[in-house]
């Protein structure tokens, strides 16, 4: 049962043995070093590069719906870039306006 | 002969024209070589060496995908064209500077 569904896994027009697999796979990878940044002070993000990883994230993830084959790996890696791009945008926004209400009190 | 007008219509109404997330997709990308452009007039000091070399084997992977996917996007397949040759150009930039660096604390 199990050795059926992994053979239909292992043979998936979107799987292993195709760049279909592999190319999302790698860019899980920057997701991942993009979810380090987290811990990075506010002042070192860039709003440019943060819009566009979120700008990337949620046009691609309408692109991996459009295409053949239908590319789920591809999706959801885009999904998080986006996700991670506006938490890292709200972070950034959230510390220029605080503080600038700060100085705007003073 | 196609009138301008003509050419206009079939880019505008094509199956991957910008109606569409297959042109999106790639427009979007754009933005990495764009900034690696820039980032060619920086000294090569400042160059993320780990980066620059994910980069290479994700644009790699990605002009592999450009070819194989359903419909072909050979429009995808330039833009990780041209950043592939950008990033091996900043590799070489960053690999001098350090084998620099070397030679010069000798």
């Amino acid at each position: 049962m199990a050795a059926a569904k992994l053979q239909a896994l292992w043979n998936h027009p979107a799987g292993p043995k195709t760049i279909h697999f592999w190319a999302p796979t790698f860019k899980w990878g920057i997701s991942i070093a993009n979810i380090a940044d987290f811990s990075k002070p506010p002042e070192k993000l860039s709003y440019p590069q943060q819009i566009a990883v979120t700008a990337t994230g949620i046009i691609w993830s309408r692109y991996s719906t459009v295409i053949t084959p239908k590319n789920w790996n591809l999706f959801s890696v885009n999904i998080a870039m986006a996700g991670t791009g506006l938490y890292q945008l709200s972070r950034k926004l959230r510390h220029d306006y605080s503080s600038e209400a700060a100085v705007a009190k003073e | 002969m196609k009138t301008l007008m003509e050419l206009l219509n079939s880019f505008w109404n094509s199956p991957v024209g910008p109606k569409t997330a297959h042109f999106w997709g790639p427009a979007v990308n754009w933005g990495i070589p764009i900034a690696t452009v820039v980032d060619t007039r920086k000294p090569a000091e400042t160059i993320n060496g780990r980066m620059t070399t994910v980069m290479c084997v994700y644009s790699a992977l990605y002009m592999r995908f450009a070819w194989m996917v359903q419909p072909r996007n050979i429009h995808l397949l330039i833009c990780h064209a041209s950043n592939e040759t950008l990033q091996l150009y900043q590799l070489s930039r960053w690999a001098s500077a350090h084998g620099a660096e070397e030679r010069g604390s000798k």
